[in-house]
């Protein structure tokens, strides 16, 4: 019965850590940049399609009717909006609703009363293609009963131009620190596959097995991995709570999500990476440096 | 048993180091391979450590066709085989205790069993005294007998011993010849790589001598002129 002391992997990688330091803190300090661009590019992006969806200006127009628009009237004008070509759904809101609405977000308007009314009714207009947005406008305005359309498209597509610009930096960024960590591990791995050459090779004479040869070296890689991603999560969460609560102070209009709930999650996420990212990099040193 | 049909190495550059060997090696031998440098030597004995393939032919050893093993079945055929190399290949950092042990160590074998066998090999190699050495406390001599120690550590059927006495002066040289012969005795096979002719001719053992990749004499008792 042959046995194998699991002990043994684990002390071989930790001595190996120890003897190459420098490369050690070096693997560990890119890759976990690396993840803390992931952490910090994923939660930005995320708290912009929240706010996004806050602000409910995906794909949506509001039409305003005129003040004196009677009920035939305003029943035509939701029927002439629905016979639009790039109309998907259309939503009424009586102008008692929306004062209803305002009343309720804000005291001052409470005295006012129905009669005072000073609203109008309106139509949220969700479209289909907001490539055509511009001819949906057109159409729209000469509807009969229409006074004004308010769209927020331009902001939206303002957002998402910023988001897909912060995407691209971001992914680009990523893909050459993602790179550069590749590369210190399969050189921190040469390293230790190098200052264990005599071993190895001794090993391989006796008969020892490939994977019990190169088992020390991918733990190396996994300890890296988790290593660094432990730090990052921790960065990444001081990091986030500070600038939540910075802009927090700064500015009402725009909402931070609480990414609490999502510890767990994210954890989970960077040592999945990062101990993948370890173990891609010795794999491809051992099968560069390491011939058995 | 080994045995060796025909067989042909070329390697990528195109130099034809074997041009067709047959030869058969039974259970229990001694025997010596001569020959100059760059006559084939080297390659020989990679093919029967497993780490050349023969390009056409065949060869067996024991249980294991060489010439179609799997690079996963490598390192099993290899616990067969003990193998010393001229430079001794020890660890500088472990004593000639853990020198020994870590042969076994490395293939699994059970600390309580390693505890046991490495003292008595040592012993065989009338080492017993130095287990608490490090390779550069001992003499060259010693430092092949740990090697030797640890080609035994895992009870292999076959010995190779490449250039084993190239390092060491000539005093130290019959005295791991000597145990070789003991080795053998014991009923292992054992396969002396060398270019020493007083060696092979004071022993007179079966001698093969390789000469531009072919062997030109395999005669029992030979000489090596």
């Amino acid at each position: 019965m042959r046995r194998y002391n699991p002990f043994y992997f684990i002390l071989e990688a930790l001595k190996s850590l120890k003897r190459n330091g420098v490369m050690t803190f070096a693997s560990v300090a890119v890759l976990m940049s690396c993840l803390v661009v992931i952490g910090g590019f994923s939660l930005l992006v995320y708290n912009i399609d929240v706010n996004l969806e806050n602000f409910g200006v995906m794909n949506k127009i509001e039409v305003f009717s005129n003040f004196d628009a009677g009920a035939g009237e305003l029943e035509a004008l939701e029927r002439d909006i629905r016979a639009l070509d790039n109309v998907e759904e259309v939503t009424h809101t009586t102008k008692a609703e929306r004062l209803a609405a305002i009343k309720k977000d804000y005291d001052a308007y409470e005295d006012i009363t129905d009669e005072e009314n000073p609203l109008s009714d309106s139509f949220e207009v969700t479209y289909k293609d907001n490539k055509k947005v511009p001819e949906l406008e057109m159409q729209l305005k000469q509807l009969n009963g229409v006074r004004k359309l308010t769209n927020r498209y331009d902001l939206a597509k303002k957002i998402e131009n910023f988001k897909n610009t912060v995407m691209m930096i971001f992914l680009w960024f990523l893909i050459i620190l993602f790179v550069v960590s590749l590369f210190i591990i399969v050189n921190t791995i040469k390293l230790a596959l190098s200052s264990r050459k005599r071993e190895i090779e001794i090993m391989r004479y006796v008969g020892a097995s490939k994977w019990f040869i190169t088992l020390p070296f991918i733990i190396e890689g996994v300890l890296i991995g988790a290593v660094s991603a432990v730090i990052s999560f921790f960065i990444v969460k001081g990091a986030y709570s500070v600038v939540t609560r910075q802009m927090g102070d700064m500015t009402q209009v725009i909402t931070t999500v609480n990414i609490s709930p999502y510890n767990t999650l994210i954890l989970l996420g960077f040592l999945g990476i990062g101990i993948l990212t370890g173990i891609i990099g010795s794999l491809i040193s051992i099968a560069k440096h390491l011939n058995t | 048993m080994i045995d060796f049909k025909n067989v042909v190495k070329t390697y990528p550059n195109g130099t034809v180091a074997l041009k067709g060997i047959s030869l058969h090696i039974d259970d229990g031998e001694f025997v010596f391979i001569v020959g100059h440098s760059g006559a084939g030597k080297t390659t020989l004995t990679k093919l029967l450590l497993g780490e050349e393939k023969p390009t056409s032919g065949h060869l067996i050893v024991g249980d294991y066709d060489l010439s179609r093993i799997p690079g996963y079945r490598v390192p099993h055929y290899r616990r067969e085989l003990g193998v010393v190399f001229q430079d001794f290949r020890l660890l500088p950092n472990k004593t000639v205790f853990e020198n020994v042990a870590f042969a076994m160590r490395v293939v699994g074998t059970p600390a309580k069993k390693i505890r046991r066998r490495v003292p008595a090999i040592l012993n065989t190699v009338n080492l017993a005294d130095k287990n608490g050495s490090f390779p550069d406390e001992i003499s060259g001599g010693e430092q092949q007998r740990v090697a030797l120690a640890r080609a035994l550590a895992n009870n292999p059927k076959v010995i190779i011993a490449d250039e084993p006495t190239g390092n060491i002066d000539p005093q130290m040289s019959l005295e791991i010849m000597n145990l070789l012969m003991k080795i053998n005795k014991l009923g292992k096979t054992v396969i002396v790589v060398t270019h020493e002719r007083e060696l092979v001719n004071y022993y007179k053992q079966r001698v093969i001598m390789i000469k531009d990749g072919v062997i030109v004499e395999d005669k029992v008792g030979g000489t090596y002129e």
